[in-house]
């Protein structure tokens, strides 16, 4: 194999690989809060560049009203919690406005994509996670493949089954060692790096970070301590939410998007996740760019069978991490 | 009530509508696989998301045997099965020892990898676009094309399979399996070999969606990819939750109402929305996310809450036989030089001493002196790194805890590791697994009911010992703790040790639970049994114990009767610090 | 007075009892990974039934019952069996891809009822068996379209061809029939690779294109997800004739594909080009008809050729029951069904928009090469005839 040809597969293994670090994150971050292994995080990430797409061609997307609604839902049900509703009804109201100014500004689409789709985690969270406390982790699984069949469905009716093409944040290619790589690509793997980075720090440094943590593996001893479950699941949710639209946005110049890719990054994603044990940040982008360079090298040798040899080459990674894993089996 | 539902299998095809007649067939070629499930993730805690994967090989299997060699699909099922079977020892190899959630993504990942092939190697299997004209079943000539006689074909493996899986549930196995998803080191202790059951309750599973591969392929008589996804699997886990995947009739349930809800929906959904959107699957997710918040067990459990409860006979008759062997003279137990240590900390330091025959022997010290270290060693859970014990005079150093309980040395936890969603007498009846023989075939066919009975009454008599037997049909999640420190003295007894290991069970209690355990380990000694307890309340030992051995950091300082060693100044130092 | 009301509500009375009810069942992917293909036709059948694209049939009133399989075939089969024996219809039309269409043969077969199917492989009507004996299809095969691929490629003096194509049962069958019909006519192909319609990135297959060198490459796709393999091998520099299939011809791929699809060669039935078609072509009028309808409710370019599939499955459905009136009455459900078979296999010259149907009791498709397929050129964002086969 020529050392351009390697290169090239390099470069595209570690943009997939950015990808799929950023999605393990956003994973891992969620379960280490809440336990949910978060699987419409996939819809969500290709729904940001969806709603950017539709906002260039000059409608108001769906998922604005969306959005909206669930914000509003929320807040009926918090009525009672002093100004809850009011600030979450505020919310709402934003998002639209923030709907009418990507239409009218296009070089903010994407980022009013991402609010836009910013309150889809934290709602999803307190509708359908919070009511529901001390479930299985087996349980908030099948729960999350219900909202995974939703959003999926939601997607196609929002956005129809074709792709849709996006316009490059940065445009062009810039030679790295010689070899021309995408601006957009180096963007995504500097998000990874850099949110990998502060995920670290936040959660092995600040106190909120840790008080987050606590809150995971201990719901009693963190309600306990003052720290309060369900706004950590909120936050952590929100958190992951924009991570994966952040990423969605960066990636879909590169590959268009469309709402049925949403399932395999999440679940590109999610291996990634486990490699990590579900808990740590730098092996969850290690697992991602692991999974990424698999898959960009095996497309080159044996195309057909390519998702095959990524997850039979899983297999050993998998029976190493779990031998030298120090967790304590779990009880589902 | 069996007997009803039976009867009302074998009139349904003749009462159905005939597009419900073929619902039906697809009803239980669902039920197959998720009462697999049910076995492998409800109760032995193994989620796995390739099940689809090994209908995927039965099928196929019968699939290009038919068609590549002429074959019959009855030879097409044998052969199916024996595929699904190596297929599923070696992937439960590999799979069965891994960690949390190491587990469930190995199933995706061979789940993927099988579904990759299956599509890629078009030469042997006919790619995405599939093989067709496959042949249908016949029974002495008689072709089963129509839906209403491959209900019985269909309806009557899976009520075969559902019994083998309920006598299995209700085995020795059966407690051991759901034992090892709770609590490992409580199964290891009673006898239990996890890797080896584990396997064995993924190769059934696997079995089971071969059985429905093979229905699945000669109902349809076409073969692609498309049924043995990970997606396919995903709605098995999914049928299995939502029916309850703990309970047996909850795979019937979960498998049945899915099946059916996919078909309501595609009438109801554009009579309500327009034909012109495809919105049935928001409908879907949303009704499961309907149920699951009504009910995060499972709608069997939440159906079966309400429904009145029968109270099963109590068990009678003989228990097991008892222990044959004569002990041999001398010390019961032999601890020479034992020596432990953890990284750079030497937890236990040439610790010796005897335990004989029917006594109570103590052991005590300060907190971190090493009793719990030594009490693993001799329990099995820890290797010393030096050092012998021996046991009715057989060296036992270093034996895992599933050879020493067979010899009669059975120990408690200081945390009760009870399993809670089991009952009381079940609990008790976990005692009895090393004394019961019955190997797993014998199980699934039903040949173990005598032993069952058997070991039922040792159970219920071990729980009169120790003055649970009220309490015997109530789960054990409900005791106090107290009550829970008993049930675990009474699986011990049913166990029928000859030396019985107590780990602090005094821990926790009150006054009055305190002596009424004093008097039970009393009342043990004086059946036979001997006792080595390690505890820190100083007024139970005391008064219990027939000698004493003291440790401090790990070595023995002092042993002999409670009065003496109670004036030892060494060991009064050691507790106290300094000259009392 | 009076007496002429009752003559005139006996009359209608007649007439209305007349008109006697077929009804037709329809099982389609308008969910899932084919819902490009399925989402035209089932939209097309919905115009039809609104009336909007035909007229009935002369005496009788069509019922259409439309449900989705979600591109898999046990939920085809489920709806197959549905269709039949809950909603009892008396002709199936759907299955929009190969595999599903395969898995309903047995249960259309088993039941004695009619099908015309929209999907793509010739082994759901070839060989002519007892069981598809009731089975018919109106799009042309896999075989019909690359031949006329292979015809051009040939004609421009191609040499080498890299093949890179779905993972999927369409992709699939285009590498079958493709690589067949090159080598028989002398063509090398230096490298088959395969791709997801699900993938973010193909660099590693285009690599592997790029380094054999091949005079041109076919990506064996549909819908926008054809779009990618074009623009990485474009991107990475690719200078030789690129092809597509027919299943881009939608007005997604062109949006998407931008200048990246320009100048792309592809087979298509005539409908895609209808209005640049000679007159003497025979099913620009009809394709012309069906385009001005779709695009009334749907947009201008917003036609599909898979939609016009699903219209001449109508068409011959339409003319069959006509004649088929003559022999049975829908009452009669056996009856009819088999009338309907029957007179299915007897159309003949039935204009539709890929082309004439002939059927017969060998040919239950009934297309031949030259109407059905022409080469269509992708320029300036439009779709312009490059050639036809007459």
């Amino acid at each position: 194999m020529d050392p351009l040809i390697f290169g090239f597969l390099l470069s595209d293994g570690l943009i997939s690989g950015a990808l799929y670090a950023l999605v393990a994150l956003a994973l891992v971050l969620v379960f280490a809060v809440t336990r949910v292994i978060l699987i419409p995080m996939g819809e969500w990430v290709v729904f940001a560049p969806l709603t950017q797409a539709v906002l260039l061609e000059g409608r108001l997307p769906a998922t604005v009203w969306l959005s909206a609604l669930l914000l509003l839902v929320w807040a009926a049900l918090d009525l009672r919690r002093g100004r809850t509703p009011l600030l979450l009804a505020l919310a709402a109201a934003l998002v639209v406005a923030a709907g009418y100014l990507g239409l009218a500004v296009p070089a903010l689409a994407p980022l009013v994509a991402i609010l836009v789709v910013l309150p889809l985690g934290p709602a999803t969270f307190r509708l359908f996670f919070e009511p529901l406390p001390g479930a299985t982790v087996l349980v908030y699984l099948i729960l999350a493949v219900g909202l995974h069949f939703v959003y999926k469905g939601l997607g196609l009716a929002f956005f129809g089954p074709e792709q849709f093409g996006l316009p490059a944040l940065l445009a062009g290619e810039v030679a790295v060692l010689g070899l021309p790589v995408p601006w957009q690509g180096i963007m995504l793997v500097l998000a990874a790096g850099l949110l990998m980075a502060s995920l670290y720090l936040f959660f092995t440094r600040s106190l909120f970070g840790k008080a987050l943590r606590a809150a995971a593996v201990n719901r009693i001893g963190a309600r306990l301590s003052g720290i309060s479950v369900r706004e950590a699941g909120r936050v952590a949710f929100l958190l992951a939410t924009g991570i994966g639209a952040l990423a969605g946005v960066l990636v879909a110049p590169l590959s268009n998007a469309s709402y049925e890719m949403g399932f395999l990054l999440g679940l590109k994603g999610f291996v990634a996740a486990i490699v990590a044990g579900l808990s740590s940040y730098p092996l969850a982008v290690a697992g991602g760019v692991l999974v990424g360079l698999l898959e960009s090298f095996s497309s080159f040798f044996a195309s057909a069978y390519k998702e095959a040899i990524v997850f039979a080459l899983l297999l050993p990674v998998l029976a190493w991490r779990s031998v030298s894993s120090l967790e304590l089996e779990e009880e589902e | 009530m069996i007997a009803l539902l039976l009867a009302l299998l074998l009139a349904l095809p003749w009462v159905l509508p005939p597009f419900y007649q073929t619902l039906f067939v697809f009803y239980a070629i669902a039920a197959l696989v998720v009462l697999g499930l049910h076995l492998l993730t409800g109760l032995a805690g193994l989620t796995s998301f390739g099940q689809a994967a090994f209908m995927g090989v039965a099928g196929y299997t019968s699939a290009l045997l038919a068609l590549r060699a002429g074959a019959s699909p009855w030879v097409g099922l044998l052969a199916g099965l024996a595929a699904t079977f190596l297929f599923a020892l070696v992937l439960g190899l590999l799979t069965v020892r891994l960690k949390g959630h190491y587990l469930p993504l190995a199933t995706i990942a061979w789940q993927v990898a099988l579904y990759i092939v299956m599509g890629s190697w078009v030469a042997l299997t006919g790619g995405r676009t599939g093989l067709s004209d496959l042949p249908a079943v016949a029974v002495f000539g008689l072709e089963l094309r129509d839906p209403r006689l491959y209900h019985y074909l269909a309806w009557g493996l899976l009520v075969l399979y559902a019994l083998v899986l309920y006598r299995l549930v209700h085995s020795r196995h059966g407690r051991m399996i759901r034992a090892l998803r709770g609590d490992a080191v409580a199964a290891a202790s009673f006898g239990a070999r996890p890797p080896e059951l584990k396997l064995w309750t993924f190769v059934i599973a696997a079995l089971g969606a071969g059985i429905a591969g093979w229905l699945y392929v000669h109902f349809v008589r076409f073969v692609n990819p498309s049924p043995f996804s990970l997606e396919a699997s995903i709605f098995y886990l999914i049928m299995a939750v939502v029916g309850g995947v703990g309970a047996l009739p909850g795979a019937f349930l979960g498998a049945g109402l899915l099946t059916g809800l996919e078909q309501w929906l595609k009438d109801l959904v554009p009579l309500v929305l327009g034909k012109s959107g495809n919105y049935e699957i928001i409908a879907y997710g949303l009704i499961l996310v309907g149920i699951l918040h009504l009910a995060p067990r499972g709608l069997w459990p939440w159906i079966e809450a309400r429904l009145p409860r029968r109270t099963p006979p109590l068990p009678e008759g003989e228990g097991l036989p008892p222990r044959a062997e004569p002990l041999p003279e001398g010390p019961l137990l032999v601890v020479e030089g034992l020596t432990k240590s953890f990284g750079g900390l030497l937890a236990v330091n040439g610790l010796s001493f005897e335990v004989h025959r029917g006594e109570i022997l103590g052991l005590i010290g300060p907190n971190g002196a090493g009793k719990s270290t030594t009490f693993n060693l001799l329990a099995g859970v820890l290797r010393p790194d030096a050092g012998r014990v021996v046991f009715r005079g057989r060296e036992i150093t270093g034996r895992y805890p599933f050879e020493t309980v067979r010899l009669g040395l059975v120990r408690t936890f200081q945390h009760p590791h009870l399993f809670p969603e089991m009952t009381v007498l079940e609990n008790a009846m976990l005692g009895t697994y090393p004394r019961t023989r019955a190997p797993m075939l014998s199980s699934m066919l039903g040949l173990d009911r005598v032993e069952e009975r058997r070991a039922a009454a040792e159970a219920y008599r071990a729980l009169v010992r120790v003055g649970l037997a009220e309490k015997a049909f109530l789960k054990a999640g409900a005791l106090s703790l107290g009550e829970q420190r008993k049930l675990e003295v009474a699986r011990a007894l049913a166990a029928d040790p000859v030396l019985l290991l107590l780990d602090e069970p005094a821990a926790g209690l009150r006054a009055g639970e305190k002596r009424a355990l004093a008097g039970l380990i009393r009342r043990l000694r004086e059946e036979g049994i001997t006792v080595l307890l390690v505890d820190h309340d100083m007024e139970l030992v005391m008064h219990l114990v027939d000698r004493l051995v003291v440790m401090h950091y790990g070595e023995k300082i002092a042993e002999g009767p409670p009065e003496a060693v109670q004036r030892d100044p060494v060991v009064l130092e050691a507790y106290l610090g300094g000259a009392a | 007075m009076r007496k002429g009301l009752v003559w005139l509500g006996a009359l209608v009375l007649s007439v209305a009892l007349a008109q006697a009810e077929v009804r037709i069942g329809v099982t389609l992917s308008a969910t899932g990974p084919a819902a490009s293909l399925g989402i035209p036709e089932k939209n097309t059948l919905l115009l039809i039934e609104a009336g909007k694209l035909d007229r009935m049939p002369k005496g009788a009133k069509v019922r259409f019952f439309i449900l989705d399989d979600g591109t898999d075939p046990t939920a085809a089969v489920k709806n197959t069996q549905k269709l039949i024996q809950e909603n009892r219809v008396h002709l199936i039309i759907g299955g929009t891809t190969s595999p599903n269409s395969l898995a309903m043969i047995d249960a259309v077969a088993e039941a004695g009822v009619p099908f015309i199917s929209l999907a793509a492989a010739k082994a759901i009507v070839s060989p002519v068996d007892e069981k598809r004996y009731w089975v018919f299809k109106t799009p042309q095969t896999d075989e019909l379209m690359s031949q006329a691929v292979v015809q051009d490629m040939v004609a421009r003096g191609i040499k080498t061809v890299a093949y890179l194509g779905f993972n999927t049962a369409y992709g699939e069958g285009w590498a079958r029939e493709f690589e067949k019909a090159a080598k028989a006519a002398g063509l090398r192909v230096v490298a088959s690779e395969r791709y997801s319609p699900k993938d973010t990135s193909v660099t590693g297959q285009v690599l592997k294109i790029l380094s054999r060198r091949p005079d041109a490459v076919l990506i064996g796709a549909a819908g926008t997800p054809a779009v990618l393999p074009q623009r990485t091998l474009v991107e990475k520099g690719y200078k030789g004739q690129i092809y597509q299939t027919h299943g881009v011809a939608n007005p997604a791929f062109l949006k998407v594909g931008g200048r990246f699809v320009e100048g792309t060669l592809l087979p298509a039935g005539p409908i895609l080009v209808a209005a640049q078609l000679p007159d003497a072509f025979p099913s620009k009028r009809v394709a012309l008809t069906y385009i001005a309808a779709y695009e009334a409710e749907h947009g201008v370019g917003s036609y599909s050729t898979f939609g016009g599939h699903a219209y001449d499955a109508w068409l011959i459905a339409k003319g069959a029951i006509e004649r088929a009136l003559e022999k049975a009455s829908p009452d009669d459900l056996a009856a009819f069904r088999k009338a309907l078979r029957d007179a299915i296999e007897e159309t003949r010259g039935v204009v539709g928009t890929h082309g004439v149907f002939n059927l017969s009791p060998t040919d239950h498709l009934g297309l031949k090469f030259e109407d059905a397929a022409v080469i269509v050129r992708v320029k300036d964002g439009k779709w312009v005839l490059e050639r036809s086969f007459r």
